[in-house]
């Protein structure tokens, strides 16, 4: 037999799965997920997440662009090929600014890009949960909560229960 | 929901504070042997509560024209704010007074037997003063004057009406009619702003141009208005008419815009700079030698990392931009260092003998502290004597319920703003 993925439980409302993420979350549970057509407000805090390290990956790349705009016109105009543009010095931060400023705009941009595909591992071609039948509905008119095996928790039966009680439906185990 | 209690007491001490500033001000003008000083430091305390309220004025039609939702419920506090117009102009009349009685005492075109420095004649003798004769005169000034005043009051009046109106009868109507009222008053607010910058401000040395002097001053006009807006939140919040109302998430949308206008100042105060470096000009590159001149480039280093670097890098984190201490912290930091801005544009134009412009740091510092307590002194009594006539927020626009739930799920746990960081 395959190792177990997980359990499921669909729910029909937007405030049915608000209160059981709510329950899951103070139940202490850490690797699961709630999956729903659209974007609940406020589903973040009531599963305990917490704020994106996104940021971490913006702020290092507007630091490498500005660095890089500032070092590379010193680099060309005044190390590499000194030369005199408008009777100005051979660097100066002023005329480097407009492009340090463009490039840490670039580079943050592109920094934020790869940092989310890196934390949220997508493309992701496969996924324990696409063998589920009725889950094509979490794209349309249900919601879900998914608690993983890995969790330091899970205990099939008493997970299972817990779903039970916050009131989910159709509760499945998912394969590997 | 009833209007919140009216802090009569509190409005007293300020109009206090108000009369005494603006006595000593008189004072000092009276008995001073340099009037002149004590004029500019008028102008920059007239100039500066006059930025906080047009940037109030601005950040309420710009709600209203981008049909805004989150903001709907701090726009009430603005809408106090803008009673301290009619203020601002009484105020301002001295300064009208005294172009008449004594031109040249403030601007020195109005004078056209000035003598200008260095042997080049008067300003009546002054070519570049000739080709700008029709635009710098005194009656000019005054109707312009006249007419900035008569824009603020004007749209402040319609914007009050309709907002202070939809709380008894909750028509919308109100809400149509301010959205026309921001369609036309964008275009003149920033008119009448930027002409302002240019005839209170920049005219002080009016050989000088830059294209870039009216969005300047824009932007420290709402950065001043946000930096009060988070104060009067810090206040609202503490005195307890804000608990429930007020969370996490349009805090972080208010911060959020301030930090945004962190960005946008910087950008417009550097490409003025880099504009007038780059090209090289004298006309223009006199304005930043005189600054560099004395304590004057220390202050225009202050004002490089206070009015950027350091509320940037600060602001940068999430946490900070959501929790009311550092959003308080860096809003009071804001708002001191405009005022040293609007200093480093207007003080400088006092020559010594030797046509130097005086230090920053000198007595003349201590009447720019007595304008700012004087004329902001009256125009905190005026919000705070507005705040009593009516509700804490805008209870029937049509947007307060998305405004009162902003971002959040039904859960009331997450309506706790915290106020410690």
């Amino acid at each position: 037999m395959k190792k177990n993925y997980g359990i499921v439980a669909a729910f029909d409302t937007t405030p049915a799965l608000y209160q059981a993420c709510l329950q899951v979350r103070d139940a202490g549970y850490t690797q699961w997920d709630s999956l729903t057509p659209f974007p609940v407000h406020g589903l973040d805090a009531a599963m305990g997440m917490r704020r994106s390290q996104v940021p971490r990956f913006s702020l290092t790349g507007g630091l490498i662009g500005f660095c890089t705009g500032m070092s590379f016109i010193w680099w060309a105009n005044a190390y590499e090929y000194p030369l005199i543009v408008g009777g100005k010095p051979y660097f100066s931060p002023m005329f480097a600014f407009p492009i340090s400023y463009e490039l840490t705009i670039l580079f943050t941009a592109f920094a934020t890009i790869a940092g989310m595909f890196l934390l949220n591992r997508l493309p992701m071609h496969y996924h324990p949960l696409l063998k589920a039948p009725q889950f094509v509905r979490a794209s349309d008119d249900r919601f879900y909560i998914v608690i993983e095996a890995s969790d330091p928790k899970f205990n099939p039966a008493q997970t299972r229960a817990l779903l039970e009680q916050a009131g989910g439906k159709d509760i499945a185990e998912i394969e590997e | 929901m009833s209007a919140p209690t009216a802090p009569t007491a509190l409005a007293n001490k300020f109009l206090t504070a108000g009369i005494a500033g603006l006595a000593v001000t008189a004072l000092a003008f009276g008995f001073s042997e340099n009037q002149q000083a004590v004029a500019l430091a008028y102008l920059v305390g007239i100039s500066y509560w006059t930025a906080v309220c047009v940037g109030m004025l601005l950040l309420i039609l710009i709600h209203h024209i981008v049909d805004a939702g989150w903001s709907t419920v701090i726009r009430r506090q603005f809408e106090h704010g803008l009673s301290a117009f009619s203020w601002l102009f009484v105020l301002f009349l001295p300064l009208l007074i005294s172009a008449w009685v004594k031109p040249g005492l403030i601007w020195p075109w109005m004078d056209l037997t000035h003598v200008l420095p260095g042997g080049h004649g008067t300003v009546a003798s002054d070519i570049l003063y000739q080709k700008k004769a029709s635009f710098l005169n005194v009656r000019m000034f005054t109707g312009m004057t006249l007419s900035f005043f008569a824009v603020w009051i004007w749209l402040s009046a319609r914007l009050r009406k309709a907002s202070f109106a939809q709380d008894a009868d909750g028509d919308v109507k109100w809400t149509f009619m301010n959205r026309k009222t921001a369609a036309f008053g964008i275009p003149l607010t920033a008119l009448a702003l930027s002409f302002a910058a240019i005839y209170w401000m920049k005219s002080l040395e009016y050989h000088w141009f830059s294209t870039m002097y009216g969005v300047w001053f824009f932007a420290n006009c709402i950065r001043a208005g946000l930096a009060f807006g988070v104060m009067i939140t810090y206040w609202l919040y503490m005195r307890g008419d804000y608990k429930g109302i007020f969370n996490t998430n349009q805090l972080h949308c208010l911060v959020a815009l301030a930090f945004a206008f962190v960005v946008f100042w910087a950008y417009i105060t550097f490409s003025q700079y880099f504009l007038i470096w780059n090209a090289n000009v004298p006309e223009e590159t006199f304005w930043y030698n005189i600054r560099e001149h004395g304590d004057w480039m220390w202050v225009g280093m202050l004002i490089l990392f206070g009015h950027f670097f350091f509320p940037f890098i600060y602001w940068l984190s999430y946490r900070r931009k959501s929790t009311l201490r550092p959003a308080l912290f860096i809003s009071c930091w804001i708002a001191v260092i405009i005022l040293v801005d609007l200093c480093y544009n207007v003080l400088p134009a006092m020559k010594d003998a030797h046509d130097d412009p005086l230090p920053f740091l000198s007595l003349h510092l201590l009447w720019v502290l007595t304008s700012v307590v004087g004329v902001g002194g009256i125009c905190v009594a005026a919000y705070l004597r507005s705040f009593g006539t009516a509700k804490i927020i805008p209870i029937r626009d049509p947007r307060i319920r998305e405004s009162l739930t902003h971002h959040e799920a039904t859960a009331p746990e997450t309506y706790q703003l915290e106020a410690h960081s």
